[in-house]
Protein backbone atom coordinates (compact mmCIF):
# COMPACT_ATOMS: atom_id res chain seq x y z
CA UNK A 1 0.00 0.00 0.00
CA UNK A 2 2.82 2.50 -1.02
CA UNK A 3 3.63 5.06 1.74
CA UNK A 4 0.64 4.83 3.34
CA UNK A 5 1.14 3.99 7.79
CA UNK A 6 -0.06 4.01 11.06
CA UNK A 7 1.62 8.00 10.98
CA UNK A 8 0.06 8.70 7.89
CA UNK A 9 -3.28 8.28 8.87
CA UNK A 10 -2.36 9.93 12.37
CA UNK A 11 -1.43 13.24 9.89
CA UNK A 12 -4.53 12.71 8.04
CA UNK A 13 -7.02 12.71 11.10
CA UNK A 14 -4.77 15.13 13.01
CA UNK A 15 -5.56 17.54 9.76
CA UNK A 16 -9.34 17.44 9.77
CA UNK A 17 -9.32 17.95 13.32
CA UNK A 18 -7.41 20.97 13.46
CA UNK A 19 -9.34 22.12 10.46
CA UNK A 20 -12.20 21.49 12.42
CA UNK A 21 -11.15 22.89 15.35
CA UNK A 22 -9.45 26.16 14.27
CA UNK A 23 -13.27 26.90 12.40
CA UNK A 24 -15.69 25.73 15.62
CA UNK A 25 -13.39 28.34 17.25
CA UNK A 26 -14.13 30.77 14.84
CA UNK A 27 -17.70 30.40 15.20
CA UNK A 28 -17.39 30.74 18.35
CA UNK A 29 -15.78 33.90 18.13
CA UNK A 30 -17.51 35.62 15.27
CA UNK A 31 -20.86 36.04 17.51
CA UNK A 32 -18.96 37.44 20.55
CA UNK A 33 -17.36 39.93 18.24
CA UNK A 34 -20.68 40.82 16.62
CA UNK A 35 -21.98 41.42 19.78
CA UNK A 36 -19.18 43.48 20.95
CA UNK A 37 -19.73 45.68 17.94
CA UNK A 38 -23.36 46.15 18.31
CA UNK A 39 -22.49 46.93 22.39
CA UNK A 40 -20.09 49.55 20.89
CA UNK A 41 -22.38 51.05 18.25
CA UNK A 42 -24.72 54.02 18.95
CA UNK A 43 -28.37 53.05 20.20
CA UNK A 44 -29.49 54.75 16.96
CA UNK A 45 -27.36 52.82 14.53
CA UNK A 46 -28.17 49.42 16.44
CA UNK A 47 -31.91 49.54 16.35
CA UNK A 48 -31.58 50.57 12.55
CA UNK A 49 -29.72 47.14 11.97
CA UNK A 50 -31.24 44.97 14.45
CA UNK A 51 -34.51 45.91 13.69
CA UNK A 52 -36.71 46.47 10.25
CA UNK A 53 -37.59 50.59 9.38
CA UNK A 54 -41.12 51.54 10.42
CA UNK A 55 -43.70 50.35 7.58
CA UNK A 56 -45.94 52.57 6.08
CA UNK A 57 -50.04 51.79 6.14
CA UNK A 58 -50.33 48.72 4.72
CA UNK A 59 -53.27 48.84 1.76
CA UNK A 60 -56.35 47.03 2.00
CA UNK A 61 -55.16 43.45 0.60
CA UNK A 62 -56.48 41.71 -2.70
CA UNK A 63 -59.20 39.09 -2.42
CA UNK A 64 -56.60 36.92 -4.61
CA UNK A 65 -53.64 37.61 -2.67
CA UNK A 66 -50.41 34.23 -2.65
CA UNK A 67 -50.19 33.04 0.64
CA UNK A 68 -47.36 34.59 2.29
CA UNK A 69 -43.85 33.55 2.50
CA UNK A 70 -42.17 32.51 5.40
CA UNK A 71 -42.71 33.90 8.80
CA UNK A 72 -39.08 35.76 8.77
CA UNK A 73 -39.20 36.68 4.76
CA UNK A 74 -41.12 39.59 3.09
CA UNK A 75 -44.67 39.52 2.93
CA UNK A 76 -45.78 38.60 -0.42
CA UNK A 77 -49.03 40.14 -2.16
CA UNK A 78 -50.44 39.20 -5.12
CA UNK A 79 -46.76 37.55 -6.33
CA UNK A 80 -45.68 34.47 -6.53
CA UNK A 81 -42.66 33.31 -3.96
CA UNK A 82 -40.34 32.47 -7.50
CA UNK A 83 -41.26 35.77 -8.94
CA UNK A 84 -40.13 37.83 -5.48
CA UNK A 85 -37.09 36.13 -5.32
CA UNK A 86 -36.05 37.25 -8.74
CA UNK A 87 -37.42 40.84 -7.63
CA UNK A 88 -34.99 40.73 -4.90
CA UNK A 89 -32.17 39.82 -6.55
CA UNK A 90 -32.46 42.00 -10.01
CA UNK A 91 -32.74 44.98 -6.51
CA UNK A 92 -29.28 43.52 -4.77
CA UNK A 93 -27.75 43.61 -8.04
CA UNK A 94 -29.02 47.12 -9.58
CA UNK A 95 -28.16 48.74 -6.23
CA UNK A 96 -24.82 47.13 -6.10
CA UNK A 97 -26.24 46.13 -2.06
CA UNK A 98 -25.20 42.51 -0.61
CA UNK A 99 -28.53 40.58 -0.49
CA UNK A 100 -28.13 39.67 3.43
CA UNK A 101 -27.78 43.88 3.69
CA UNK A 102 -31.71 44.52 2.24
CA UNK A 103 -34.52 43.90 4.38
CA UNK A 104 -37.95 43.55 2.08
CA UNK A 105 -40.71 44.50 4.19
CA UNK A 106 -43.07 43.54 1.20
CA UNK A 107 -43.34 42.88 -1.80
CA UNK A 108 -46.73 43.81 -3.52
CA UNK A 109 -48.33 43.45 -7.37
CA UNK A 110 -49.85 46.52 -8.62
CA UNK B 1 31.89 35.98 -48.28
CA UNK B 2 33.50 33.79 -51.78
CA UNK B 3 32.22 30.69 -49.75
CA UNK B 4 28.85 31.66 -49.25
CA UNK B 5 26.73 28.67 -49.81
CA UNK B 6 22.87 29.54 -50.37
CA UNK B 7 22.06 25.62 -49.59
CA UNK B 8 24.67 25.28 -46.69
CA UNK B 9 23.38 28.12 -44.90
CA UNK B 10 19.91 26.87 -45.20
CA UNK B 11 20.90 23.36 -43.94
CA UNK B 12 22.78 24.73 -40.40
CA UNK B 13 19.83 27.11 -40.03
CA UNK B 14 17.49 24.02 -40.07
CA UNK B 15 20.13 21.67 -38.22
CA UNK B 16 19.93 24.67 -35.75
CA UNK B 17 16.54 24.88 -35.07
CA UNK B 18 13.72 23.62 -33.04
CA UNK B 19 12.38 21.59 -35.49
CA UNK B 20 15.20 19.32 -36.28
CA UNK B 21 15.96 19.22 -31.89
CA UNK B 22 12.21 17.10 -32.14
CA UNK B 23 13.91 14.82 -33.72
CA UNK B 24 16.28 13.99 -31.54
CA UNK B 25 13.51 14.43 -28.63
CA UNK B 26 9.70 14.25 -29.74
CA UNK B 27 8.66 15.06 -26.19
CA UNK B 28 8.67 18.72 -26.55
CA UNK B 29 6.36 17.81 -29.64
CA UNK B 30 3.63 15.82 -27.37
CA UNK B 31 3.85 18.80 -24.91
CA UNK B 32 2.98 20.91 -27.55
CA UNK B 33 -0.04 18.79 -28.58
CA UNK B 34 -0.86 19.11 -25.36
CA UNK B 35 -0.62 22.83 -25.07
CA UNK B 36 -3.68 23.01 -27.88
CA UNK B 37 -5.53 20.43 -26.30
CA UNK B 38 -5.65 22.97 -23.27
CA UNK B 39 -5.92 25.53 -25.37
CA UNK B 40 -9.02 24.23 -26.78
CA UNK B 41 -10.48 23.48 -23.58
CA UNK B 42 -10.01 26.54 -22.37
CA UNK B 43 -10.99 28.82 -25.27
CA UNK B 44 -13.71 26.51 -26.81
CA UNK B 45 -14.69 24.61 -23.99
CA UNK B 46 -14.56 28.15 -21.56
CA UNK B 47 -12.49 25.38 -18.72
CA UNK B 48 -11.79 28.11 -16.46
CA UNK B 49 -10.24 29.92 -19.39
CA UNK B 50 -8.63 32.81 -17.31
CA UNK B 51 -6.04 30.43 -15.84
CA UNK B 52 -6.06 27.46 -18.30
CA UNK B 53 -5.15 29.65 -21.27
CA UNK B 54 -2.30 31.02 -19.51
CA UNK B 55 -1.67 28.21 -18.52
CA UNK B 56 -1.71 26.60 -21.85
CA UNK B 57 0.62 29.27 -23.61
CA UNK B 58 3.32 29.18 -20.98
CA UNK B 59 3.17 24.87 -22.04
CA UNK B 60 3.40 25.98 -25.53
CA UNK B 61 6.27 28.41 -24.72
CA UNK B 62 8.19 26.56 -22.32
CA UNK B 63 8.01 23.38 -24.62
CA UNK B 64 9.72 25.06 -28.03
CA UNK B 65 13.67 24.20 -27.46
CA UNK B 66 16.45 26.14 -27.57
CA UNK B 67 14.49 29.36 -26.30
CA UNK B 68 16.29 30.02 -23.16
CA UNK B 69 13.18 30.60 -21.89
CA UNK B 70 13.72 29.30 -18.41
CA UNK B 71 17.54 29.36 -17.92
CA UNK B 72 18.62 30.92 -14.66
CA UNK B 73 21.00 33.31 -14.23
CA UNK B 74 24.39 31.74 -14.26
CA UNK B 75 27.86 33.06 -13.51
CA UNK B 76 30.37 32.67 -16.40
CA UNK B 77 33.97 32.59 -16.53
CA UNK B 78 35.05 36.10 -16.55
CA UNK B 79 32.69 36.87 -14.01
CA UNK B 80 29.49 38.25 -15.86
CA UNK B 81 26.23 37.10 -14.51
CA UNK B 82 24.33 35.78 -17.71
CA UNK B 83 20.50 37.04 -18.13
CA UNK B 84 17.84 34.98 -16.84
CA UNK B 85 15.34 33.47 -19.12
CA UNK B 86 11.92 35.36 -18.93
CA UNK B 87 9.67 33.07 -17.67
CA UNK B 88 12.37 31.50 -15.45
CA UNK B 89 12.01 35.60 -14.08
CA UNK B 90 7.89 35.24 -14.31
CA UNK B 91 8.65 31.71 -12.29
CA UNK B 92 9.67 33.59 -9.01
CA UNK B 93 6.54 34.78 -8.34
CA UNK B 94 5.14 31.36 -7.99
CA UNK B 95 8.50 30.22 -6.60
CA UNK B 96 8.01 32.76 -3.42
CA UNK B 97 4.26 32.63 -3.27
CA UNK B 98 3.59 36.15 -4.31
CA UNK B 99 1.40 35.51 -7.02
CA UNK B 100 -1.30 33.36 -5.27
CA UNK B 101 -1.03 35.78 -1.95
CA UNK B 102 -1.67 38.65 -4.20
CA UNK B 103 -4.82 36.26 -6.24
CA UNK B 104 -5.99 35.52 -2.38
CA UNK B 105 -6.23 39.21 -1.60
CA UNK B 106 -8.48 40.15 -4.73
CA UNK B 107 -10.53 36.92 -3.75
CA UNK B 108 -10.88 38.75 -0.36
CA UNK B 109 -11.83 41.94 -2.13
CA UNK B 110 -14.61 40.13 -4.27
CA UNK B 111 -16.01 38.25 -1.06
CA UNK B 112 -19.10 39.12 1.16
CA UNK B 113 -18.42 37.59 4.41
CA UNK B 114 -21.68 38.77 5.60
CA UNK B 115 -23.24 35.40 5.39
CA UNK B 116 -20.83 33.51 7.34
CA UNK B 117 -21.13 36.35 10.15
CA UNK B 118 -24.72 35.85 9.99
CA UNK B 119 -24.54 32.01 10.06
CA UNK B 120 -21.11 31.62 11.91
CA UNK B 121 -22.25 27.51 11.90
CA UNK B 122 -21.30 27.76 8.39
CA UNK B 123 -17.74 27.48 9.50
CA UNK B 124 -18.29 23.85 10.29
CA UNK B 125 -19.67 23.50 6.54
CA UNK B 126 -16.76 24.55 5.04
CA UNK B 127 -14.65 22.26 7.93
CA UNK B 128 -16.14 19.41 6.96
CA UNK B 129 -15.79 20.08 2.38
CA UNK B 130 -11.92 20.06 3.83
CA UNK B 131 -12.53 16.02 3.95
CA UNK B 132 -11.14 15.17 0.13
CA UNK B 133 -7.93 17.20 1.05
CA UNK B 134 -6.93 14.56 4.18
CA UNK B 135 -8.41 11.39 2.61
CA UNK B 136 -7.02 11.99 -1.28
CA UNK B 137 -3.61 12.41 0.72
CA UNK B 138 -3.90 9.30 2.03
CA UNK B 139 -4.71 7.73 -1.46
CA UNK B 140 -1.92 9.57 -2.97
CA UNK B 141 0.45 7.68 -0.06
CA UNK B 142 -1.30 4.38 -0.98
CA UNK B 143 -0.37 4.72 -4.68
CA UNK B 144 3.69 5.56 -3.65
CA UNK B 145 3.59 9.10 -3.93
CA UNK B 146 6.04 10.60 -1.79
CA UNK B 147 4.54 12.09 1.85
CA UNK B 148 5.43 16.13 0.67
CA UNK B 149 4.15 15.35 -2.79
CA UNK B 150 0.71 13.59 -1.47
CA UNK B 151 0.07 16.37 0.37
CA UNK B 152 0.18 18.79 -2.56
CA UNK B 153 -2.14 16.27 -4.28
CA UNK B 154 -4.31 16.20 -1.39
CA UNK B 155 -5.01 20.00 -1.37
CA UNK B 156 -6.24 19.74 -5.05
CA UNK B 157 -9.77 18.75 -2.75
CA UNK B 158 -9.80 22.13 -1.36
CA UNK B 159 -10.61 22.91 -4.91
CA UNK B 160 -8.75 26.57 -4.26
CA UNK B 161 -6.40 27.15 -6.96
CA UNK B 162 -3.87 29.18 -5.31
CA UNK B 163 -3.87 27.65 -2.44
CA UNK B 164 -3.34 24.76 -4.69
CA UNK B 165 -0.63 25.92 -6.52
CA UNK B 166 1.02 27.47 -3.25
CA UNK B 167 1.07 24.20 -1.30
CA UNK B 168 2.64 22.61 -4.94
CA UNK B 169 5.09 25.38 -5.35
CA UNK B 170 6.55 24.44 -1.50
CA UNK B 171 5.91 20.61 -1.70
CA UNK B 172 6.38 19.16 -4.86
CA UNK B 173 7.39 21.95 -7.49
CA UNK B 174 7.96 19.80 -10.36
CA UNK B 175 4.03 18.51 -10.16
CA UNK B 176 3.49 22.18 -9.96
CA UNK B 177 1.56 22.33 -13.43
CA UNK B 178 -0.55 18.43 -12.82
CA UNK B 179 -2.27 19.55 -9.37
CA UNK B 180 -2.75 23.44 -11.05
CA UNK B 181 -4.19 22.22 -14.12
CA UNK B 182 -6.22 19.35 -12.18
CA UNK B 183 -7.44 22.06 -9.74
CA UNK B 184 -8.48 24.60 -12.23
CA UNK B 185 -10.41 21.91 -14.44
CA UNK B 186 -11.92 20.37 -12.02
CA UNK B 187 -13.37 23.30 -10.20
CA UNK B 188 -14.46 24.42 -14.08
CA UNK B 189 -16.50 20.64 -13.57
CA UNK B 190 -18.22 21.67 -10.21
CA UNK B 191 -21.68 21.79 -11.85
CA UNK B 192 -21.12 18.11 -13.11
CA UNK B 193 -19.44 16.55 -10.40
CA UNK B 194 -21.11 18.03 -7.24
CA UNK B 195 -24.97 17.34 -8.61
CA UNK B 196 -24.91 13.44 -8.47
CA UNK B 197 -22.98 13.20 -5.44
CA UNK B 198 -25.57 16.25 -3.61
CA UNK B 199 -29.14 14.12 -5.15
CA UNK B 200 -27.47 10.67 -4.34
CA UNK B 201 -26.88 11.33 -0.43
CA UNK B 202 -29.96 13.74 0.25
CA UNK B 203 -33.84 12.85 -0.18
CA UNK B 204 -35.85 15.09 -1.57
CA UNK B 205 -37.18 16.18 1.68
CA UNK B 206 -34.15 17.50 2.81
CA UNK B 207 -33.33 19.26 -0.61
CA UNK B 208 -37.00 21.03 -0.55
CA UNK B 209 -36.11 22.78 2.82
CA UNK B 210 -36.73 26.39 2.77
CA UNK B 211 -34.09 28.37 4.88
CA UNK B 212 -34.73 31.60 6.97
CA UNK B 213 -34.02 34.91 5.53
CA UNK B 214 -30.08 35.51 7.28
CA UNK B 215 -29.88 38.43 10.00
CA UNK B 216 -28.69 42.21 8.42
CA UNK B 217 -24.83 42.22 9.57
CA UNK B 218 -23.90 45.67 9.97
CA UNK B 219 -20.97 47.23 8.12
CA UNK B 220 -19.14 47.60 11.34
CA UNK B 221 -19.10 44.05 12.09
CA UNK B 222 -17.65 43.19 8.57
CA UNK B 223 -14.83 46.07 9.39
CA UNK B 224 -13.93 43.95 12.81
CA UNK B 225 -14.37 40.35 10.91
CA UNK B 226 -11.24 40.18 8.18
CA UNK B 227 -8.98 41.71 11.41
CA UNK B 228 -10.26 39.22 14.20
CA UNK B 229 -9.56 36.06 12.06
CA UNK B 230 -6.13 37.33 10.72
CA UNK B 231 -4.76 37.92 14.15
CA UNK B 232 -6.72 34.26 15.58
CA UNK B 233 -5.93 32.29 12.27
CA UNK B 234 -2.42 33.41 11.85
CA UNK B 235 -1.46 33.76 15.22
CA UNK B 236 -2.62 30.13 15.86
CA UNK B 237 -0.85 29.02 12.48
CA UNK B 238 1.50 31.60 10.91
CA UNK B 239 2.09 28.85 8.09
CA UNK B 240 -1.22 30.47 7.01
CA UNK B 241 0.23 34.01 7.04
CA UNK B 242 0.52 34.52 3.39
CA UNK B 243 -3.00 33.47 1.88
CA UNK B 244 -5.45 34.46 5.12
CA UNK B 245 -3.42 37.47 5.41
CA UNK B 246 -4.07 38.78 1.94
CA UNK B 247 -7.81 37.61 1.77
CA UNK B 248 -8.63 39.51 4.99
CA UNK B 249 -6.07 42.49 3.83
CA UNK B 250 -8.61 42.51 0.69
CA UNK B 251 -11.87 42.15 2.12
CA UNK B 252 -10.80 44.43 4.94
CA UNK B 253 -10.02 47.11 1.45
CA UNK B 254 -13.48 45.97 0.38
CA UNK B 255 -15.46 46.34 3.49
CA UNK B 256 -13.95 49.18 5.52
CA UNK B 257 -14.91 52.28 3.11
CA UNK B 258 -12.53 54.46 2.75
CA UNK B 259 -9.91 52.21 0.42
CA UNK B 260 -12.38 52.25 -2.36
CA UNK B 261 -9.64 52.94 -5.14
CA UNK B 262 -7.13 49.93 -3.45
CA UNK B 263 -10.55 47.41 -3.75
CA UNK B 264 -11.10 48.02 -6.87
CA UNK B 265 -7.47 47.75 -7.87
CA UNK B 266 -7.23 44.67 -5.98
CA UNK B 267 -10.42 42.35 -7.53
CA UNK B 268 -9.81 43.70 -10.78
CA UNK B 269 -6.60 45.15 -12.52
CA UNK B 270 -4.01 43.47 -10.31
CA UNK B 271 -5.94 40.08 -9.95
CA UNK B 272 -5.87 40.33 -13.31
CA UNK B 273 -2.49 41.01 -13.93
CA UNK B 274 -1.29 38.43 -11.21
CA UNK B 275 -3.54 35.48 -13.31
CA UNK B 276 -1.67 36.01 -16.39
CA UNK B 277 1.57 35.69 -14.03
CA UNK B 278 0.29 33.33 -12.57
CA UNK B 279 -0.78 30.71 -15.23
CA UNK B 280 2.00 31.51 -17.32
CA UNK B 281 4.91 30.27 -14.49
CA UNK B 282 2.66 27.18 -13.61
CA UNK B 283 2.58 26.56 -17.94
CA UNK B 284 6.47 27.27 -17.99
CA UNK B 285 7.45 24.45 -15.16
CA UNK B 286 5.45 21.35 -17.65
CA UNK B 287 7.90 20.29 -18.78
CA UNK B 288 8.25 17.02 -21.03
CA UNK B 289 10.09 14.57 -18.49
CA UNK B 290 7.73 15.71 -15.49
CA UNK B 291 4.89 16.37 -17.07
CA UNK B 292 4.82 13.38 -19.57
CA UNK B 293 4.47 10.46 -16.80
CA UNK B 294 2.16 8.02 -15.21
CA UNK B 295 2.23 10.34 -11.54
CA UNK B 296 -0.01 12.64 -13.60
CA UNK B 297 -2.43 10.46 -14.79
CA UNK B 298 -2.51 9.41 -11.33
CA UNK B 299 -2.78 13.13 -9.97
CA UNK B 300 -5.52 13.79 -12.10
CA UNK B 301 -7.30 10.80 -10.72
CA UNK B 302 -6.85 12.03 -7.26
CA UNK B 303 -7.57 15.09 -8.08
CA UNK B 304 -10.85 14.16 -9.42
CA UNK B 305 -11.54 11.72 -5.99
CA UNK B 306 -10.52 14.95 -3.76
CA UNK B 307 -13.21 16.86 -5.01
CA UNK B 308 -15.70 14.50 -5.13
CA UNK B 309 -14.96 13.55 -1.34
CA UNK B 310 -14.65 17.17 -0.26
CA UNK B 311 -18.06 17.26 -1.64
CA UNK B 312 -19.71 14.47 -0.01
CA UNK B 313 -18.47 15.32 3.40
CA UNK B 314 -19.94 18.78 3.14
CA UNK B 315 -23.14 17.02 2.27
CA UNK B 316 -22.70 14.76 5.25
CA UNK B 317 -22.22 17.26 7.28
CA UNK B 318 -25.21 19.26 5.80
CA UNK B 319 -27.38 16.46 7.03
CA UNK B 320 -25.65 16.60 10.14
CA UNK B 321 -26.82 19.92 10.47
CA UNK B 322 -30.26 19.28 9.53
CA UNK B 323 -30.72 17.29 11.78
CA UNK B 324 -29.36 19.15 14.86
CA UNK B 325 -30.96 22.10 13.60
CA UNK B 326 -35.05 19.89 13.63
CA UNK B 327 -34.82 20.46 9.65
CA UNK B 328 -34.01 24.34 8.97
CA UNK B 329 -30.84 23.50 7.65
CA UNK B 330 -30.22 22.17 3.40
CA UNK B 331 -27.94 19.89 3.63
CA UNK B 332 -27.35 21.00 -0.39
CA UNK B 333 -25.38 23.86 1.20
CA UNK B 334 -22.62 21.64 2.43
CA UNK B 335 -21.72 20.91 -1.01
CA UNK B 336 -20.62 24.77 -1.28
CA UNK B 337 -18.21 24.01 1.47
CA UNK B 338 -15.89 23.28 -0.72
CA UNK B 339 -14.17 27.37 -1.93
CA UNK B 340 -14.73 27.50 -5.59
CA UNK B 341 -16.17 30.51 -5.35
CA UNK B 342 -19.19 31.39 -6.07
CA UNK B 343 -19.48 28.33 -8.81
CA UNK B 344 -20.44 25.93 -6.06
CA UNK B 345 -22.78 27.78 -3.96
CA UNK B 346 -24.37 28.43 -7.47
CA UNK B 347 -24.53 24.72 -7.64
CA UNK B 348 -26.54 24.40 -4.62
CA UNK B 349 -28.97 27.31 -5.84
CA UNK B 350 -29.77 25.16 -8.60
CA UNK B 351 -30.15 21.76 -7.02
CA UNK B 352 -32.01 23.63 -4.53
CA UNK B 353 -34.41 25.55 -6.85
CA UNK B 354 -34.83 21.99 -8.72
CA UNK B 355 -36.31 20.38 -5.70
CA UNK B 356 -38.56 23.39 -5.30
CA UNK B 357 -38.61 26.02 -7.49
CA UNK B 358 -39.68 28.83 -4.86
CA UNK B 359 -36.34 27.69 -2.48
CA UNK B 360 -33.73 30.71 -2.77
CA UNK B 361 -29.68 28.55 -1.27
CA UNK B 362 -27.57 31.14 -2.92
CA UNK B 363 -27.02 33.27 0.26
CA UNK B 364 -27.28 30.58 2.73
CA UNK B 365 -24.38 28.78 0.45
CA UNK B 366 -22.10 31.29 0.08
CA UNK B 367 -21.30 30.98 4.26
CA UNK B 368 -19.88 27.62 4.19
CA UNK B 369 -18.75 28.74 0.37
CA UNK B 370 -16.61 31.37 1.88
CA UNK B 371 -16.02 29.19 4.93
CA UNK B 372 -14.20 26.89 2.80
CA UNK B 373 -11.67 29.09 1.58
CA UNK B 374 -10.51 29.60 5.00
CA UNK B 375 -10.42 25.75 5.45
CA UNK B 376 -8.37 24.78 2.89
CA UNK B 377 -6.13 27.57 3.71
CA UNK B 378 -5.82 26.15 7.01
CA UNK B 379 -5.64 22.83 5.95
CA UNK B 380 -2.57 24.18 3.42
CA UNK B 381 -1.41 25.76 6.60
CA UNK B 382 -0.97 22.25 8.07
CA UNK B 383 0.31 20.48 5.80
CA UNK B 384 3.20 22.71 5.01
CA UNK B 385 3.84 22.81 8.96
CA UNK B 386 4.22 19.25 8.71
CA UNK B 387 6.05 18.65 5.63
CA UNK B 388 8.35 21.58 6.11
CA UNK B 389 7.62 23.69 2.83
Amino acid sequence: MGNLSISALLVALSGIVIVFIMLAVLCMIIPLISKAVQSTQKPAVRERVSSPPPQRPAPPPRPAATPAAAPSGPSLIGVDEKTAACIMAIVSHETGIPLSELNFQRIQAI
Amino acid sequence: MSGFSFFGTLERILAESGFASFLNDPRNLIMIVVACILLYLGIGKKFEPLLLVPIAFGILLANFPLTGLLSEPAVAADGTVTSPGFLWVIYQGVQHAIYPSIIFMGIGAMTDFGPLIARPSSLLLGAAAQFGIFTAFLLALALGFDPAVAAAIGVIGGADGPTAILTASRLAADYLPAIAIAAYSYMALIPLIQPPIMRALTTTKEREVKMEQLRPVSKAEKIVFPIAVAIFVILLLPDTAPLIGMLMLGNLFRECGVTERLSDTAQNALCNIVTIFLGLAVGCKAAADTFLTWDTIKILILGLLAFMLSTVGGVLFGKVMYRISGGKINPLIGSAGVSAVPMAARVSQVEGQKANPANFLLMHAMGPNVAGVIGSAVAAGFFLKVFGG
